[in-house]
């Protein structure tokens, strides 16, 4: 492997409220995101260890890009601390009401200002979970896209990265020329958990890079204004009730079981 | 990728953001010490079960209280003692405890509190690591003791080794870190109380209704005798939150394990006692959690400096539980606070030295403190509780509700007659007029 080949992967993260603690407002149907803490989308953690784990084979750096507030850079010293090199803060008032149109505009810019040889998203955010995002960042750079990816396979000297995806009814390895934007299926990598020092340092030490839609050269395209997407309206679905009950013993719980599920 | 190599480069580690671990923090970091705070929960205050009321005298010292996050002060105590079917209570409500600072006791949510607490020392300059267990401490030859010199901590993380000169644990009664590095010995069983906790959802309202509260005002009850925790040794409390209300039952792990009941179903049993199901009826159970308080007294407190670590908190024992007084709160941010002063006078910022003489007027300071003095004073108490159990558990509380019974029986005999009985019987139960007299002497200090 040569040194020219090293390449540059872009992690792509998304700060989400944190599910545990988010809240709906009952009349207007939507999020209340501003109660719940801002926490990693957890499909993007196996973004992250996906890619680092491109880069201890293929050689170059990980570096983290969210768009967000001010306070999304909370992401991103996650990201550092589970061993990203460096990372992008994307923030403006411009970028408000984005959606994921200007979004992955914001975010194909960023990774093309980067020389990204590789993109690594999440499959979906877990508070709009679109999915869009991903092909959109393909799309704005025209880049090659590999979706539901499970497994990813560097061939650096060939410009090249090779996917297993996940399609109906079993796998196919396609292999795609760099660059290229994937994004990677929910669960199917382990997560590493952030070093000790690692973690003090991204937590005490580490500042992000900041852009704005103007050093991205974007600022007429991005914003409410710029967002195709319109929404119709909202419902809440009231929750089905539940039976319950208290079993004295996990004998009884067991036999409970047993009896729930050979009913179906 | 270049990570940065934090060895030494604080002055101190603490082992727990608890009340004992974040007061530590705070008393280094304003004293402009480069604090480490390594806390296995999510955050701060998620592990933590409790009552509980929060004494904050010591509190006071290190924050503002104005904006943390307490629940309701304490503007009614009871005691009450309970047989099977009956309750004898003393109620306190005296008019002071009405005004600031409330007598500094505070209802709390720990999950809130000590998240706040630990905001305050993280203000104060230390930084806060969360998600991370301490699994060992990192001990190096040299430095005057036989097993070498404490010298760091060792984590679950990986690259999880990390040196400090100085390192103060205050990881709570389940003490395994100072257990396995050897700064205490195993808590003995009689040495443990086990507790079992409810926190039961209700609205405002009905809170402040039955148990007659305006705007911020709580109540703690405290009970024993048979009817709260059967024949062991210990006892059931109730605290009223905002709008939840803490239940629970404490009591010696020795009893736990002889009992054929498990904790839980005490803790039923108690809530279903005549005099206590009208005042937690309707709840809905939102945490049900058990843990650990220890309550061997002044003689179970280990070393509480030693080879560079410091012990505080319950991880060092100093709780009091003697059925009157479950006091371990203010005992912890109060060592905390001391220990973090020891800390801050003993090492160099510079060079990373240790002036050990600096660091052992951390015990002095505590053993003129209210922390070691109010141990030694009811330290007869849990032997005597233990050696009079059956008279103090299950003989007293029948007695003061059969002479109740008696005194206020309305029917057609003089009331005298009934007095004259209500009498015999208490004093019955005594051991007659010198038995009373044997006991009043054996109990004098627990109420001096
Ligand atoms: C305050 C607010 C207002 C909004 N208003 C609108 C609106 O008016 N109309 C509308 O359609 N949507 C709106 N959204 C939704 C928002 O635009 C989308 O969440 C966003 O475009 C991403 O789409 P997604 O979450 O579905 O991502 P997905 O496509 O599901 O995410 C897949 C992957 O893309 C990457 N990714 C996604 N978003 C980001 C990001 N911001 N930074 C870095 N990486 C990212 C991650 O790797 C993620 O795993 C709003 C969101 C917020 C917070
Ligand atoms: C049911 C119950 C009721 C009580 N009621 C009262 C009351 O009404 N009034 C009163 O004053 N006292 C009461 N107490 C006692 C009081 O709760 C304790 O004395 C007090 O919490 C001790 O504080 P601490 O900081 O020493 O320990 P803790 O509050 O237990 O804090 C220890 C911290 O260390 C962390 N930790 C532990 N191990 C590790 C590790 N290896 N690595 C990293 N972090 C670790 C824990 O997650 C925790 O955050 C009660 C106790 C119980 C159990």
């Amino acid at each position: 492997m040569t040194v020219d080949a090293d390449w540059t992967i872009v992690v792509p993260v998304k700060q989400v409220p944190d599910a545990d603690d988010v809240t709906i407002d009952p009349e207007t149907g939507t999020l209340n995101r501003s109660d719940a803490p801002a926490v990693l989308n957890a499909p993007d953690y196996n973004a992250v260890e996906a890619a680092l784990s491109l880069r201890e084979r293929a050689g170059g750096e990980v570096v983290a890009v969210t768009m967000g507030p001010p306070f999304a850079r909370a992401v991103l010293e996650t990201a550092v601390a589970l061993g990203a090199d460096d990372a992008v803060l994307l923030t403006d008032r411009a970028f408000g009401g984005s959606d994921t149109w200007p979004t992955s505009l914001a975010l194909a810019r960023a990774a093309d200002e980067l020389d990204a040889d590789v993109v690594v998203c999440g499959e979906e955010s877990t508070d709009s979970s679109t999915g869009q995002v991903p092909p959109g960042i393909a799309a704005h750079n025209g880049w090659a896209q590999l979706t539901y990816a499970e497994e990813l396979e560097p061939r650096p000297d060939d410009d090249e990265l090779v996917a297993v995806r996940d399609v109906e009814g079993g796998h196919e390895r396609v292999a795609a020329e760099t660059p290229v934007v994937v994004a990677f299926e929910y669960g199917e990598n382990e997560p590493r958990a952030a070093g000790l020092h690692r973690k003090i340092y991204a937590e005490t030490e580490f500042e992000p890079e900041e852009w704005s839609a103007e050093d991205l050269g974007i600022s007429e395209q991005v914003g409410l204004v710029n967002s195709p997407t319109k929404v119709g309206g909202m419902d809440t679905a009231d929750p089905v009730e539940r039976e319950q009950a208290v079993v004295d013993d996990v004998d009884a719980l067991s036999d409970r079981i047993t009896e729930v599920t050979a009913d179906d | 990728m270049e990570t940065p190599d934090y060895d030494n480069e604080f002055d101190a580690i603490v082992v727990g953001a608890g009340l004992a671990g974040s007061a530590a923090a705070l008393a280094m970091a304003n004293q402009d010490l480069d604090v480490l705070v390594l806390e296995r929960g999510q955050s701060p205050g998620t592990k933590n079960v409790f009552g509980g009321v929060l004494y904050t005298p010591t509190v006071r010292e290190l924050v503002d209280i104005d904006d943390a996050p307490l629940e309701r002060y304490v503007a009614e105590k009871r005691y009450g003692v309970l047989t099977e079917t009956d309750e004898t209570a003393v109620t306190m409500r005296p008019g002071e405890w009405l005004e600031e600072p409330h007598n500094d006791s505070y209802t709390v949510l720990r999950g809130s509190f000590d998240e706040w607490f630990a905001e305050q020392a993280v203000d104060a300059g230390a930084t806060l690591l969360t998600e991370t267990t301490v699994t060992g401490l990192v001990r190096e030859p040299g430095g005057g003791a036989a097993e070498g010199r404490v010298v760091g901590v060792e984590t679950d993380r990986p690259d999880g080794t990390i040196r400090a000169p100085v390192v103060v644990v205050a990881e709570g009664a389940n003490s395994l870190v100072s257990e396995g590095a050897g700064l205490r010995d195993h808590h003995d069983r009689e040495d443990v109380a086990v507790a079992a906790k409810e926190v039961l959802k209700f609205d405002r309202e009905t809170i402040e209704q039955r148990f007659r509260l305006n705007g911020d005002q709580g109540v703690a009850y405290n009970y024993f005798g048979e009817g709260a925790v059967g024949d062991a040794v210990g006892g059931g409390f109730i605290y009223t939150n905002k709008r939840t209300v803490s239940v629970g039952v404490a009591y010696s792990i020795e009893d736990a394990v002889a009992s054929d009941q498990n904790p839980e179903e005490t803790l039923n049993d108690f809530k279903q006692h005549p005099a206590v199901a009208p005042l937690v009826r309707g709840g809905r159970t939102v945490e049900y959690s058990a843990h650990a308080i220890p309550e061997g007294g002044i003689d179970a407190v280990p070393d509480l400096v030693s080879d560079g670590a410091l012990l505080a908190g319950d991880a060092a024992g100093l709780v009091l539980n003697n059925g009157v007084h479950l006091e371990g709160t203010n005992m912890a941010v109060e060592s905390g606070y001391q220990a973090g002063r020891a800390v801050a006078a003993a090492v160099d910022g510079d060079d990373g030295s240790v002036d050990d003489r600096a660091l052992a007027t951390y015990p002095e300071e505590l053993a003129d403190s209210f922390v070691v003095q109010n141990l030694q004073h009811y330290d007869f108490f849990q032997e005597l509780a233990v050696e009079d159990r059956e008279f103090l558990f299950s003989e007293l509380p029948r007695a003061l509700a059969d002479a109740e019974t008696e005194y206020f029986a309305v029917d057609r005999d003089p009331k005298e007659a009934h007095a004259e009985a209500a009498k015999d019987r208490l004093l019955d139960a005594a051991g007659g007029y010198v038995g009373a007299a044997k006991r009043a002497w054996k109990y004098r200090k627990l109420l001096s």
